[in-house]
């Protein structure tokens, strides 16, 4: 069994005065296994970004503890950090320096050996050559993130906290930063502790995915049994015959049903009852002509924990 | 040692590429020591020797504004680039962290007291050294750690109740340059203050300097009290930081400071 990279153990934090002060985390417990990635996800104020700042030791915890490969973290904060790394698109280097110059103040800072070596073998790994001498603040969003992601991976990390590390990108920019982080976690084996707004990307890089809601954990699980608890799909049938027919039939079934027209119906069941209805309406004299069926996603899980529906998703 | 090397590396590349701090740490400084020579010339006549006292109180003031500027605008640069957290998310230590930038300080301090020294000389025909090397090494150790322990209280500060009050970091110094009475004998001051005045290790620092351009003896008293107030001011100032600092990383504000 892999070993715990990280372990967080009850933790609480707490603004302002003990009564009527405000709680961002709430007595949260989690694990991340070597070589694991994990989402961490939730709506905006559901305590991601306080939770990473906590882990990363710039913000403090009210009570709980915080262990990275077996040891405490306030005890040996200079040992694990020398571990792990960081990048987000919301924090960027110093603009003022070019790339080369902030990555080898990091390197100083990570006691790399033979910076400039690290460094050109970083940047030919994620083909930035061009970057080197240019300065940091006049890059594009897109180059920052990539120059943010070497910088990262500076201290041969065994955990990477992202925080958002897509936000604001174009698409193929944020599929190309994807693919990068998906590269990574194949070749290099590395943890990845990993927040965002994108289901569709937290889907595809993701292990397993932790929902946090008004600081508390609310669901776990991989991303593709959490869209299971939703239970319901979505049915969209193009059929030939008359609407009323087909009313009758999905009322006569007790199904939540929507037209889109009066040839299309758009049907929300539970995904098991799906070929049974395609087979009941197939009976009738309705002749279906098109069938799509929309699974639930992670998205659709989110939002209905948004929404404040966490009984309905909990397992 | 190298997290300290990396931080000089990052200050020397600011340096290099921002004209605002060029201006506020070498051409403020040395512009403010050319009016004030010639203004001691002006209100000194033809008894030259009473001109410098003016002129050598700006040279010393030059050494803690340069230094405390140092200290409390370095982790500024890194706050308006967002990069702060990243910086304290590597294994450095806050005292190596501070240390980085009392080094950065005191050597821009350094430069330009042998700037300004070659300046007093070469326009002004007053030669610095004549008050003595081993009172310059007294003024400048006093007057640095004085800097310091006021940079490491603004630096928490900026910590604690971030960019709002950042206009402490270049403003806080002035405010001690009557108080400590930089360019007149203390008994200048009115008699109501003049207590406050004696509470600082620059003004003692002043008083001797102005003593040195009768007499390069060197005075122990005076070097004695501003010294013993330094050592008792910079533990102040350390733990003053690290609560503030560490309030900050509390209250989230730390944080919050690149938000």
């Amino acid at each position: 069994m892999k070993q715990n990279i990280l372990e967080v153990r009850n933790l609480i934090k707490h603004y302002g005065p003990c009564i009527g002060g405000y709680t961002a985390v709430n007595d949260i417990s989690f694990y991340l296994r070597e070589g694991e990635v994990v989402g961490f996800l939730g709506p905006n104020g559901a305590g991601k970004t306080t939770t990473i700042q906590i882990l990363l030791g710039i913000t403090l915890a009210t009570s709980g503890s915080i262990q990275y490969f077996g040891k405490d973290f306030y005890q040996n904060k200079q040992h694990i950090l020398q571990r792990i790394n960081y990048a987000s698109a919301f924090n960027t280097l110093q603009g003022r320096l070019n790339v080369m110059e902030n990555l080898l103040v990091f390197a100083g800072l990570y006691k790399v050996k033979n910076p400039r070596n690290k460094i050109m073998n970083l940047i030919e790994y994620f083909h930035s050559e061009e970057l080197l001498s240019k300065i940091y603040w006049n890059l594009s969003a897109g180059q920052k993130t990539r120059v943010n992601i070497i910088k990262s991976l500076l201290n041969d990390p065994e955990l990477i906290l992202m925080d958002e590390p897509t936000a604001s990108l174009d698409p193929d920019v944020a599929d190309r930063t994807l693919s990068l982080i998906e590269d990574l976690k194949r070749k290099q084996n590395i943890s990845l502790l990993y927040t965002s707004h994108n289901m569709d990307e937290v889907a595809r890089i993701c292990d397993r995915v932790i929902f946090l809601d008004k600081g508390n954990i609310v669901a776990e699980d991989t991303p593709l049994n959490l869209t299971k608890r939703i239970g319901q799909a979505v049915l969209r049938l193009s059929f030939d015959g008359s609407k009323e027919n087909m009313v009758k039939y999905l009322d006569s079934h007790n199904q939540k049903y929507k037209f889109i027209n009066n040839f299309i119906v758009s049907i929300v069941t539970e995904e098991k009852m799906i070929p049974k209805l395609i087979f009941g309406i197939s009976k009738t004299d309705l002749y279906i002509t098109d069938i799509e069926v929309q699974k639930p996603t992670l998205k659709d899980f989110f939002l209905q924990i948004a929404k404040g529906g966490t009984k309905h998703v909990n397992a | 040692m190298h997290r300290i090397i990396a931080m000089l590396y990052q200050e020397y590349f600011i340096t290099k590429r921002s004209l605002e701090v060029i201006v506020d740490v070498v051409f403020f400084p040395l512009v403010n020591i050319v009016v004030f020579g010639f203004l001691s010339l002006y209100v000194a006549g033809s008894r030259s020797t009473h001109a410098y006292p003016l002129l050598v109180g700006m040279i010393l003031w030059q050494l803690v504004y340069i230094t405390q500027y140092s200290i409390s605008v370095g982790s500024l640069w890194n706050i308006w680039s967002r990069n702060l957290s990243n910086i304290f998310l590597t294994p450095i230590s806050i005292t190596e962290y501070i240390f980085s930038f009392v080094i950065s300080g005191s050597l821009k301090a350094l430069i330009i007291l042998v700037t300004s020294t070659l300046l007093s000389l070469y326009v002004f025909h007053f030669n610095v050294l004549h008050l003595g090397i081993l009172n310059l090494f007294l003024f400048f150790l006093n007057l640095i750690l004085f800097a310091i322990s006021t940079g490491i209280i603004i630096l928490g500060l900026i910590f604690r109740y971030g960019t709002k009050i950042q206009a402490l970091a270049w403003s806080v110094t002035f405010l001690f340059q009557p108080l400590t009475a930089a360019f007149f004998p203390v008994s200048v001051l009115p008699s109501a203050i003049r207590w406050l005045a004696y509470l600082f290790p620059a003004t003692y620092v002043f008083e001797a300097a102005r003593a040195a351009l009768i007499s390069p003896a060197v005075r122990w008293d005076l070097f004695f009290i501003a010294f013993t107030q330094n050592i008792i001011y910079l533990p102040i100032a350390l733990l003053v930081f690290v609560k503030l600092f560490n309030r900050s990383k509390d209250t989230g504000q730390f944080a919050r400071n690149e938000s």
